[in-house]
């Protein structure tokens, strides 16, 4: 558990700024510092928080909200059956508990230790570790972008420091010519639907770039 | 009160996503199709994202060299590139952009 807790350190340097932005930008799009604690202690994942908001600050029907932040953590569903089969053999609240604190990094982190050789009966302990102090610093990130979100001028423009998380997200994601594609895509589609209200085009471009990903991964699976 | 329904039901969804296999169903029955489009998420969501915050800053599509963000948002895009997706650079390297550019213009 504790090797699972230092393997974070490096991590939390990337992860607390984008806490600090996360809460700032929660009171930004005008949720109130309860409803942005709650938010961030209950989903527990930055983008979904983030596209939370832009769309709370969107006016957008409660709907939408949902389903721009249930497609943005799809990619959840995939850690989920990866990290499945190596957790059959603990209890339901176990399982609960992990599945609740899974988070990109943490994901990562278990998978890693689950591929080294050994006994893996208790690595369950390596991924609580490692998950649990994420969540810990994320929280206290979130809480100080919180309490000084209201004191950041906006002539400082740290809204832009959201993209610019997703930028560092994005670019480690396009590993093959059909991710890039997909992505290229999704980006001209997004810009093209942009006037859709209630930022559908965030929906619109994603299962446009999603389709042109797999037409070009089943291409060149055909070719010899 | 449509926030903290929508605080409630996004909760909700991330832990119903996170706990789909680990919890309720089994990944075997997992269907291959699905799991390969999954694959694309991340790059085709986060391009969208990315792209709207870039070229739509105001409410309005701007692709022109007047937009300071896109400007800066492609300077973070090369630093990400050169710095394999640092968080930390990548958002410093942005950052320091846009203030630049801001003073600049």
């Amino acid at each position: 558990m504790i090797a699972g807790c230092r393997e974070m350190v490096p991590v939390l340097l990337g992860t607390m700024p984008f806490g600090f932005v996360a809460g700032v930008v929660a009171i930004a799009s005008g949720l109130t510092p309860w409803q942005g604690l709650a938010l961030s202690l209950f989903s527990f994942s930055g983008i979904a928080q983030l596209v939370t908001c832009q769309l709370v600050a969107a006016r957008a029907p409660v709907p939408v909200v949902v389903a721009g932040a249930a497609v943005v953590s799809l990619r959840f569903l995939m850690y989920s059956a990866a990290l499945a089969p190596h957790l059959t053999h603990l209890d339901r609240r176990w399982r609960a508990l992990l599945a609740f604190l899974m988070t990109d990094q943490s994901f990562v982190s278990s998978v890693k230790r689950y591929s080294e050789p050994g006994d893996t009966g208790a690595r369950h302990w390596h991924f609580l570790g490692s998950a649990l102090t994420l969540y810990v610093f994320w929280q206290a990130a979130v809480i100080v972008g919180i309490v000084l979100g209201a004191q950041v001028p906006a002539s400082w423009s740290l809204d832009f420091a959201v993209v610019l998380t997703f930028i560092a997200l994005l670019v480690p994601a396009v590993r093959t010519r059909a991710d890039l594609a997909a992505a290229i895509v999704a980006s001209a589609v997004a810009l093209a639907t942009a006037g859709l209200p209630y930022r559908l085009a965030l929906v619109v471009a994603s299962i446009a770039g999603i389709g042109v990903g797999l037409a070009i991964e089943r291409l060149h699976a055909r070719r010899p | 009160m449509s926030t903290w329904l929508a605080i409630a039901l996004v909760s909700a969804a991330a832990f119903a996503l996170r706990a789909a296999f680990i919890v309720f169903a089994d990944p075997h029955r997992f269907p291959h199709a699905f799991r390969q489009a999954l694959k694309f998420v991340p790059p085709a969501v986060l391009a969208a994202i990315v792209a709207l915050g870039l070229g739509f800053p105001e409410g309005h599509v701007d692709v022109s060299p007047h937009n300071l963000r896109l400007i800066a948002g492609l300077v973070a895009i090369v630093a990400a590139l050169l710095l394999r997706g640092s968080t930390i650079g990548t958002i410093g390297i942005g950052m320091a952009a846009l203030w630049a550019l801001q003073w600049l213009t």
